[in-house]
Formats: structure tokens, sequence, C-alpha cells
């Protein structure tokens, strides 16, 4: 019953008019920013993270979040009518999205894409209502060694994903621990690489290293593989179909793929690392190797864009429980929804839920609207979303450069941020070409301070001896829990770079 | 994420990446002496000091680095032997459109700091139009116009945000 008080606490804060329309801006946004290929959610929640300075906390907090789950409903939409995908997230949608749209099925699978994602969405805010109040008060025993070893379980994780290129991941991951030690350590308040600048002594702000590596880095990307050049002409024309709604056999084939994909979608999502894109893909494959016509996946099967739709938006319901309830983000999405937080003074983890019930149940409860509000923008504003497809990238490029420059200097007016966004956004260019990681270094820039400041506690502690990561029962399921990450998560990569190769070798 | 299949790749690439992770070898090397000769490793009072933390990382940054620079070197080795690249190997792409936009980037982050936020946007927007989309003079200007006074009224009006200041006044 608790629960459900908070829940409706909850709803009452995050129904007012205002709150509401902060929703409605967030989805339409999250929906443009799915939209734009090569521009993920980490890029549209560092880039319009300024845009909610002067807004109450509670409407803001709401509104980002609402871009970042928004933006897995609008990737979706290219996938089906371009056969790009919007972001990583929605590479699995195209498989079969693509082809039901050049088979006259734009239409229906637009509806059903909208359906998977409202009922993934659901099911992985329903589940954070249930056990986001059991993981908080589970990690309210973790002390600093649970919450260093918490921080490399993340990071961790994360690299193990990357694959082949692991080393270059591990690169990346150091190389934000590195920028992580920039300014004055506050136990001794001797300054680190600061070099003399007065702007470096608080360190270096995460927001302007986001933004240079999502926002500029994937752009001159998106240059440099000629994206600008490529017209709009491609897009299916779902509107000359005679029929848009999908068939009563459509939901009710696909039924339990949406349940099983919310399920699993869920789980993967809750691991730090794994992420959206590894529960479509392995949704994706789950779903093939049930089905009893596997051969149809990859020529325009419904199960084969529904469940995996279903998983990447229940595994962005599912990172939101690291984050609330011990404070650690699992992606570089939710990191930057980390730095959010952070900038209204607000520090999620075991204490978040019930220090400021208003904020997390209101949170909680809009993301529950906030998947209604989509499915509706979804279904009726498709019109809206293909227009946006049709601008060119050659003027959507320029533009969002401004956006890029203006926005990081909007966060603390300072020049010297201005000129390192416009680096990071250089690094970042070669970091994605090259196979690097940016969304580990963005996690270990975050993560760093904290388990820097955790490993020294530990120390302290248990004066000088690492034996106490051995000693403390919740130090050895952390520890137990991250070795069987490492171990299956490859195994699960796999799968779904299996589903992959198969829809390849099929085409 | 399965790895994407890059079926073209150039040279150039191969090359890039090497003098990429030059520079971070580098920037890893100058990392670790700061922290091995300016930062303590432990505080007088026996707690870890300010260098304990960046010791681990430097060291680790400069093994890592060296390890993806052998295997680069092997990889260029490699397809100057007219071998297939790395999986890590850039594909081939359009590096003059590329620097164009690297060059306007720069120049509009030079025009912000003397010229303040709106001027330098409009006359960045409107290079960079010409430049990516020629031909359409009408819509570029217009672009080039609406979507600066867009971006300052959404930011200086109604968010009350910082908006960067000129640091020469133009008479208009």
């Amino acid at each position: 019953m608790d629960i459900f008080s908070d829940l409706v606490m909850g709803l009452s804060i995050a129904i007012t008019p205002i709150n509401m329309l902060y929703l409605l801006i967030g989805a339409m946004v999250g929906m443009v920013v799915g939209v734009i290929p090569g521009f993920g959610p980490s890029a549209g929640l560092a880039i319009l993270l300024p845009v909610t300075f002067g807004m109450d906390p509670v409407g803001a907090i709401m509104m980002l979040a609402a871009i970042y789950y928004g933006s897995m409903y609008g990737g979706t939409i290219t996938s089906i009518l371009l056969n790009t995908p919007g972001e990583s997230a929605t590479v699995a949608s195209t498989f079969d999205g693509y082809p039901l749209a050049k088979k006259g099925r734009a239409g229906p699978a637009l509806v059903m894409q909208a359906v998977a994602s409202f009922v993934g969405g659901t099911v992985g805010v329903l589940m954070i209502t249930l056990l986001a109040p059991m993981f908080s008060q589970v990690s309210r025993s973790f002390g600093p060694p649970e919450y260093f070893l918490l921080a490399c379980m993340g990071l961790l994780t994360l690299i193990v994903m990357i694959g082949s290129n692991w080393k270059l991941g591990v690169i990346s991951a150091l190389i934000g621990l590195a920028l992580g030690t920039v300014g004055v350590d506050l136990e001794t308040g001797q300054g680190r690489y600061t070099f003399g600048s007065a702007e470096l002594i608080g360190g270096i702000y995460f927001i302007p290293i986001a933004i240079g590596l999502f926002g500029l880095g994937e752009l001159f990307y998106a240059f440099y593989s000629g994206m600008h050049r490529v017209g709009a002409g491609s897009v299916v024309q779902y509107n000359k179909e005679s029929r848009f709604w999908p068939t009563a056999h459509d939901f009710v084939s696909t039924r339990w793929t949406m349940v099983r994909g919310s399920l699993l979608g869920f789980v993967v999502g809750v691991i730090p690392g794994a992420g959206a894109t590894i529960a479509s893909l392995m949704a994706y494959s789950t779903e093939r190797s049930l089905s009893k016509h596997p051969e149809r996946f990859g020529t325009g099967e419904m199960a084969g864009l529904v469940a995996p739709e279903t998983a990447n938006n229940a595994a962005s319901s599912g990172a939101m429980i690291p984050l609330l309830t011990l404070g650690i983000p699992g992606s570089a999405s939710t990191a930057v929804l980390l730095a959010a937080f952070l900038m209204w003074g607000l520090r999620p983890g075991p204490l978040f839920m019930d220090q400021n019930p208003e904020m997390a149940w209101g949170l909680i409860a809009s993301m529950y609207l906030g998947n209604m509000v989509l499915l509706l923008i979804n279904i009726f504003a498709i019109p809206l979303f293909v227009q946006i497809i049709k601008v060119p990238y050659r003027i959507l490029g320029p533009c969002i450069v401004v956006i890029c420059a203006l926005g990081t200097f909007t966060v603390h007016a300072s020049f010297v941020e201005l000129y390192l966004m416009f680096a990071a956004g250089i690094v970042g260019f070669f970091m994605r070409m090259y196979g690097f990681s940016p969304a580990a270094l963005v996690l270990a820039l975050v993560l760093g301070p904290l388990a820097e400041e955790a490993l020294r506690q530990t120390m302290t502690i248990s004066r000088g001896s690492f034996g106490i990561f051995l000693d403390r029962p919740a130090s050895l399921w952390i520890i137990g829990v991250t070795i069987a990450l490492i171990v299956l998560l490859p195994m699960m990569g796999k799968m779904g770079a299996k589903a992959a190769k198969a829809k390849n070798a099929g085409a | 994420m399965p790895q994407s299949t890059r079926p073209v790749f150039n040279r150039i690439g191969v090359d890039m990446r090497i003098v990429f992770l030059v520079a971070l070898l580098g920037a890893s090397i100058f990392y670790s002496y700061i922290a091995f000769y300016d930062l303590n490793f432990m505080t007088r009072s026996g707690r870890l000091g300010p260098g304990f933390f960046p010791r681990i990382v430097g060291a680790g940054m400069v093994i890592m680095t060296l390890w993806a620079l052998a295997d680069a070197l092997r990889d260029r080795a490699r397809v100057a032997a007219g071998g297939a690249p790395g999986a890590d190997d850039a594909p081939l792409g359009g590096w003059r459109d590329l620097a164009i936009l690297l060059g306007l980037a720069i120049g509009y982050a030079v025009l912000i700091r003397l010229f303040g936020g709106f001027i330098s946007t409009v006359a960045y927007l409107g290079l960079a139009l010409v430049l990516f989309n020629p031909g359409r003079l009408v819509m570029n200007a217009v672009v080039a116009l609406v979507f600066p006074a867009t971006v300052y009224v959404l930011f200086d009006r109604v968010l009350n945000a910082n908006m960067p200041p000129a640091l020469i006044d133009l008479p208009f």
C-alpha cells in the first residue's frame, strides 16, 4: 500500500499543468532526437540540459527523462521508413521494420512499434515502481567498499560489452578517470593538473565533455561518413498505403513477444553497461529462436519488430533503477541524467527515495504519463516526424554546432568550457572513428571521482588492506555479480551479434 | 552491439590511427610524469595521497596505449603488405567536408569570443550553409537569420541563460 500511496502522491505532482507541459515538450524533443540519425539520447540530453536552467527541478528532471525514453520511440521511425536506425538501440528494428515497410505495411509497422514501445516502457516503469524501493532498502547497507566496487562494475561491464575493441574501451575509461582527477584534491587541498587555471580548480565539468563527445563528435563523424550528402529520397511513402492500422492478428500474434521483450529488456537494462542496444538485439534473437517460423525473420515479420522495440524501451526504464537507488549510472545517457540531478543539488542513492519522495515518485509517475503521451504522439504525429527526417543533414549539422556551443556556454558562462567542448568534439570524432568508446569515457569521468573517494575511504577504514573487499558480505556479492556479468555479457552480446549476422546473411 | 561491417578502408585511416595513438601516448606520459613527480602517493598522516589514483590511472594509460599502438603498427604492416585491415581501422570517408566543418567550428569558437553569440552565429551559419548547401541563397539566408534569432530568444529572453558576450562591440 505504501508504494500505491507514494505513486498517487507522485501523480499529483506530475499531473500539474506546467509539469505536463514540460513532459509533453520532453516527449516531443525526445522523439526528434531519436529521429535524427547518429544523434542518440546521450547527445540530446547533454545538449538540452542547459535549456532546463531556470525550471523547477521536478519539471526539469521529468522533461529530461522524457527526452531519454522518448528518443527510444523516435529512433524506430527512421528504422522503418528509411532503413537507418535513429540510434544504436533501434538497429534491430531495421531487420524486420524496413522489410515490413517495403511490403506495403509501413503504417501497421509504425503503429505496432508505438504500441510495443508503450508496452515495454510501461512494464519497465511498473517494475521500477515495485523494485526501486526494494533496491533502495538493500543498498542502505552499502559503504565505501561497495560503492567503489559498484563503480568498477559499471565500467567493467561497459568495457566487456565493447567486444573485440576492449583495449580501446579500457583506454577510453582511463582517459575519463584521468580527466576526473583534475581539480583540487578534496582530502589534502592540493591542486592536481590545474596548471594555474582558476577555472580548473573545481575540476573538469562533465557537461562540456559529454556535449563535445556525443554532440560534436558524432556530427563530425556523420560528415566524415558522408551523411550530409544523402537526401531523404528513400523514405517509404507510408501515406499511400491502403491500410494504416494493424490487424487484430498483428496484436494477437505478438502478445507474448511483448511480454518476453519487456521482461528481458528490463533485466538487461538494470545491468550497468549492458543497455538498450544489447537488450533489443537479445530480444530479437530470442524471439527468432522461439518462433515456429524463424525463416520469416528478416523478411517483414511483425514479431521481429515488436521484440526489439519492447526490449529497448523496457531497458531504458530498467537503467533508471541503479541510477535512482545506487546513484550509479549504467550508461552514458543515465550519466547525463545523473549530472542533471547533481545540478539541482540532488544526490541519487539509497536514501534518495526517502529524502526526496516528491522528486523520486514524481519522476516515476511522470514516466507512466510520458509513455501514454508518447504513444499518442507516435501514432498521430508521424507526418511531422517524417518532415523532420526530410531536413537534410547538411542544414541540420551546422545548426547542431550552434546548439552545442551556446548550450555549453550557458552552463557556467565559461569560455574555457566552450573550448573544452570543441576539443572534446575533435577527440570524440577520432574516438568514434577508431573504435574507442566515448560512453566509457563519460561514464568514467562521472564515476571516477566517486570511485577515488570511495577507494580512499575504504583504505582508511581498512588501514590499507585490500582484504576488506573480501571480508564484507555485500562486497563479496558485488564481486560475484561482476564476475558473472563479465562472463555472461559477452555471451549475450554474441547472441545479438549472431542475430544481426543471420539477418545480414539473409538480406 | 556487434561490430559494424566496414567494407572500405584506406591507408590514411590506418596512419591517422597511429598518429592519434602517439598523441595519446604523449598525453599519457605527461599525465603520469606529473602523477609520479608532483603528486604524493601518501599524505603525512599515512593516508592515501592525491597521487595514488593518478599514478594507477597514468600507468594504466601508458601500458594500454602502448599495447594499442603495437596493434596499430602490426595492422599497418599487414595493410601495407596487401592484407586485410583490422576491425578498428577507419573506413574510407570524406576528409574534405570534415576539414571544412572542423575549420568552421574552430572559427566559430574564435568568433564567439570576439563578437558574442548572435553575430558570430549568423556569420558562421551563413558561411556553413553557403559551403554545404550551395545554390539555395534565400533558404540559407533565412536559416542563417531565423535560427540564431530563435536560439537567442530562447536562451536570452525565455530561459534567462547566459549568452556569450562580445569582446568587440560592433557599431550596429
